[in-house]
């Protein structure tokens, strides 16, 4: 018996619950069709509406269990991912959302209208969260009423998905959370990277160039677990767990914990088998405990 | 990626160690300068990477030295134990074009690329001069392969006072690996060189944006995919740290 792996996200229906997490994939033309057979749906690099020549090195740091990237969004600028990406994505057998980003909200709706309607692109994540650029990203993501904000223009501006992936970086994610759901979002991505530092002690000074970081790997995992469900539990709208999964027994933690699917990230760096790996495992353990269905799995989700 | 059993080791300067593993995919692929991404059970979050040594019937070898928790690991390492290896990876030397001749500058590490390079030279038709480099007599790679072989050394204690940069004759062709720092040098002497530069790298596979080269005409791309080899003139060698605590080069 195979388990049925499909899951809902909103309108969206996805053949699995793993997808790839925005910028440890590229484009999705960098991997090996391999490993693209068991993707629910791919979140694309973070783009602006230009291009964007991202942060000097160091950009990367190892910690304990974990990492510290600080890209600064480097990227081609929307035009360019329309012209060189999404027309592969159109021809592809699961979804692209484009992870979109704004120095300010007019931007977020500019580059929404610009992608919108774009054969190949299937939704939006709204990058409220982002540590490493010096204006906009993670500023949205800590004021309710300013997610909000960026979340209503970019939702004016599409009848597409839009999810929201929210920064860790708060005192109580609930209060986002239920901010953005208000305001359109029909999914949220829980969480981005946590801002970290480490030191150089040769050179007595940070290790990244822009002196701080986004920590993700395993080392993030119960932190990210525990954000996610909170999330799940302060809205209705599905969420999107992510943090520090590498095996499967990772991203049922976090379905039991209220998401409706997970995506994978930090783990396509060590393993570029990890998505599909995640994704039979999940498959397995639900066909072991004789569960028909993703939707039958157990979950601990006590409503605030 | 394939698991690949470790096969040997032996060390071949002060502190300086070559590991052997079988990975017949890889050996039969590589070209130099061109390089893998290792991991191990137990090993630290992220791969290394590391520049092909040698490749030979269904075997490759790295050179490392023991500088952090991840390369002691690696040393530590028995015949038999398996190596996960993501390979070949990036873009290598070109040796095309009909020159004569080849000189391939190393300091330290550096000497990573060169045996292969030393082959892929001489396969397409070129005399190949050996210059290497280190601090010491002790940190000298013993192992070469040259029609001519120039040391040098930062004390004189083997070789030509100095660095090897300094000591190298001009060629059509100057091929050149080790410490930014003497890549940045090599650059001023020979804009045209072939570097294969060293920097810190997440994935090795072009999707973590980690390994950013900063490049003279602006922006970055990427030691992974664009690189590691680089014409020495189209580098910021400024902006590029050099820092790489655990690699060869990659």
């Amino acid at each position: 018996m195979t388990a049925d792996m499909s899951v809902a996200i909103g309108s969206m229906k996805l053949r699995g619950p793993v997808l790839a997490a925005s910028g440890t994939f590229g484009y999705g033309t960098e991997v090996p069709l391999l490993e693209r057979r068991a993707l629910g749906a791919m979140v694309s690099k973070g783009i602006f509406l230009r291009p964007r020549e991202g942060t000097a090195p160091p950009r990367i740091a190892e910690t304990p269990s974990g990492m510290l990237n600080a890209i600064g969004l480097q990227g081609p600028g929307a035009d360019a991912l329309v012209r060189d990406y999404a027309p592969q994505w159109a021809e592809w057998d699961f979804p692209v959302l484009v992870n979109i980003n704004g120095e300010s909200a007019s931007e977020y709706a500019e580059v929404t209208s610009r992608l919108d309607g774009v054969p190949g692109v299937a939704g939006f994540e709204i990058n409220i969260s982002c540590p490493n650029v010096e204006q906009g990203g993670m500023f949205f993501g800590n004021d309710p009423r300013a997610a909000a904000a960026v979340t209503e223009v970019v939702r004016k501006r599409t009848k597409l998905p839009v999810w929201v992936k929210l920064t860790p970086m708060v005192s109580d994610i609930g209060v986002i959370a239920r901010a953005v759901e208000s305001a359109g979002a029909d999914a949220l991505c829980a969480i981005n990277t946590f801002v970290g530092m480490s030191i150089d002690l040769n050179a007595y000074r940070p290790r990244l160039s822009f002196r701080t970081g986004g920590l993700s790997g395993p080392a993030i995992r119960p932190l990210a677990v525990h954000l996610a469900h909170q999330a799940a539990r302060s809205v209705r709208i599905p969420v999107i767990g992510i943090g520090g999964i590498a095996r499967a027994e990772d991203a049922l933690e976090f379905l039991v914990a209220g998401c409706t699917a997970v995506q994978v990230g930090t783990a396509t760096f060590i393993n570029p088998k990890a998505i599909a790996e995640v994704h039979d495992g999940i498959a397995s353990f639900l066909e072991a405990r004789a569960f028909k269905s993703l939707a039958d799995l157990p979950r601990y989700l006590p409503r605030d | 990626m394939l698991d690949a059993p470790v096969t040997g080791k032996r060390q071949v300067a002060r502190g300086m160690f070559v590991i052997g593993m079988r990975a017949p995919e890889i050996a039969s692929a590589v070209r130099a300068g061109q390089f893998v991404n290792l991991g191990w059970s137990g090993g630290p979050l992220l791969r290394r990477p590391f520049s092909v040594y040698r490749a030979e019937g269904e075997h490759i070898e790295v050179v490392l030295k023991a500088v952090g928790g991840g390369t002691g690991q690696m040393l530590a390492l028995e015949v038999g134990d398996r190596l996960s290896c993501l390979g070949p990876l990036g873009r290598g030397f070109e040796f095309g074009g009909g020159a004569r001749e080849a000189v391939l500058v190393s300091g330290g590490l550096g000497v990573a690329p060169m045996l292969l390079a030393a082959r892929d030279a001489r396969a397409a038709g070129m005399k190949v001069t050996w210059v290497h480099g280190a601090r010491t007599a002790a940190e000298l790679c013993a192992e070469k392969d040259g029609d001519a072989v120039i040391w040098a050394t930062d004390d004189g204690s083997q070789g030509t006072p100095g660095t090897a940069v300094a000591a190298a004759p001009d060629a059509d062709v100057v091929i050149a690996c080790g410490p930014n720092r003497m890549l940045a040098a090599a650059a001023e002497r020979w804009p045209e060189a072939q570097v294969a530069v060293e920097t810190y790298m997440g994935c090795g596979t072009g999707v973590c944006l980690g390994c950013a080269v900063p490049l003279k005409r602006g922006g970055y791309d990427r030691a992974c995919k664009e690189g590691p080899v680089y014409r020495a003139a189209d580098v910021d060698w400024g902006a590029l740290p050099s820092h790489l605590p655990y690699a060869v080069v990659a």
